[in-house]
């Protein structure tokens, strides 16, 4: 047993310092791979980070760009794409005289006396409407497949209601600009005001003629449409001084989420709730207007879901 | 050579799997009120607020598949990778398949968010409870990775 108080020697010495340098070496390792797994970790966090920063960015301008959307305008008016155009020109007839179509709860009134609206010796229809408006965006669906069994649309235009009105953004068509020819009747649809809002209010559109103006203002009110809610509402039709209606038919609701071909698809499907409703009232529509052109084409007037609907128009 | 299982806090596994049966529940809920026409979702249906709208718009269904089953898919199959065992194991591929899966997940909630902004115009309520777990998971785990290092082979004692 060495004594604790005899100097160490040469030998001693030298293995003492060279544990020592392999401890430090090892201590040096140690904080070496500790400052390049902080590094890492740092590398690891900046690189996450950047990503959940950059998914919120995306759901922020989603959400930011989606509530000034559905604050206000609705989606620009735009031509309507043939395929859409084609489908609601084509709809077919067995469609028309599904027996599950639903009559209107509000077919059109008589206008008792009113002076008969022609133009060239045919009988005139009259549509007054709104783009921003979505009970005129639900109409429209079944306005255009009635009229386009008499004639044919050209530039029709495709649309959605206001964003901030009830039935936000109902996918529609648009007579804006659209031209009706037919042999049987002319028809003139104007709509007053677009979609897109202006200084606080929707943009204006078509003005009436004055003679339209007129027409709308005596027509569109009491006594024909009673209530405090339907004096001048829209959309109003009027059936060349014999029939006018006016508010929807059927609910906006149901075309919500709804592409502007798929709502033309559903409607061409009598299986579908969308069909039912918009045939059963182009069916009325098409009984009113077969009336006016003295039951031509007889084709279309004879056919069973018109002679039907026939009996939901006032005597 | 064997490798080291990870240290994973604790308050990680315990949030990991308390979202992921909070996800799970609610999916449950969904889908059941999407299969039981008797039922309906406890959520206003006017205005902007409307789950009704959004649960039967035509954005409800992927390539024919109800939403509200994706969800609750999602959530059967996110419930094993939350694991204490998944989350401790050494194993790259759990970590490559759990944060495909919750990236997977984001991508499939940008899309439903921007389908409820753009397409439908409204908001469910309950849709948007299961996109918020959804990014919680998301961040849940892009943060753990960042933090805890991957499992290195066991040093020799």
């Amino acid at each position: 047993m060495a004594n604790k108080d005899q100097p160490s020697t040469p030998a001693q010495t030298s293995g003492t310092s060279k544990s020592a340098g392999k401890a430090a070496r090892r201590q040096a390792a140690q904080a070496e791979l500790r400052r390049v797994q902080l590094q890492q970790r740092r590398n690891r966090l900046v690189w996450m980070g950047t990503v959940v920063v950059t998914v919120v960015a995306i759901f922020a301008v989603v959400i930011v760009f989606g509530i000034m959307r559905n604050g206000g305008s609705g989606a620009k008016t735009t031509a309507a794409t043939a395929k859409l155009t084609k489908t609601m020109a084509s709809i077919p007839s067995s469609a028309y005289d599904s027996p599950s179509v639903v009559m209107p709860t509000n077919p059109p009134v008589s206008l008792n006396g009113a002076t008969p609206l022609t133009e060239g010796g045919k009988p005139r229809v009259l549509y007054v409407g709104a783009e921003y408006c979505p009970f005129c965006a639900a109409e429209r669906w079944a306005m255009v497949s009635a009229l386009s069994r008499f004639g044919t649309f050209t530039g029709l235009g495709q649309t959605t209601s206001s964003g901030r009105d009830y039935a936000p953004n109902t996918p529609t068509l648009s007579f804006h600009g659209a031209t009706f020819t037919s042999k049987y009747l002319v028809f003139k649809g104007y709509e007053t005001q677009s979609n897109q809002v202006q200084g606080g209010s929707y943009a204006p559109l078509d003005k009436l003629s004055s003679a339209d103006g007129k027409i709308f203002d005596k027509y569109d009110f009491s006594p024909y449409f009673t209530g405090s809610n339907a004096q001048g509402a829209i959309p109003f039709i009027d059936f060349a001084g014999k029939y006018a209606s006016q508010g929807a038919s059927y609910s906006p609701l149901m075309f919500a989420g709804l592409t502007h071909q798929k709502v033309a698809d559903d409607i061409t499907d009598p299986s579908t709730e969308i069909s039912k409703s918009v045939l059963g009232t182009a069916n009325v529509f098409t009984a009113a207007i077969c009336q006016l052109t003295h039951n031509q084409p007889s084709s279309v007037c004879s056919a069973s879901g018109v002679t039907a609907a026939a009996s939901a128009l006032p005597q | 050579m064997s490798t080291t299982r990870r240290a994973i806090p604790i308050a990680t596994v315990v949030v990991g799997l308390v979202l992921c049966l909070a996800g799970l529940g609610v999916a449950t809920y969904l889908t059941i009120e999407h299969f039981n026409t008797s039922l309906t979702l406890a959520c206003p249906d006017t205005g902007t607020i409307n789950c009704q709208k959004v649960t039967t718009s035509q954005y409800s269904h992927v390539l024919g598949i109800p939403v509200a089953v994706l969800g609750l898919f999602y959530f059967v199959v996110a419930l094993p990778l939350f694991t204490p065992q998944a989350w401790r194991s050494p194993s790259p591929a759990v970590r490559l398949v759990r944060f495909g899966w919750v990236g997977a997940g984001m991508a499939m909630v940008l899309y439903l968010v921007w389908a409820e902004f753009f397409g439908v115009s409204a908001i469910c309520l309950w849709c948007t409870s299961v996109h918020v777990v959804t990014f919680l998971l998301f961040c849940l785990v892009a943060f753990t990775e960042a933090w805890v290092p991957p499992a290195h082979p066991a040093q020799a004692s």
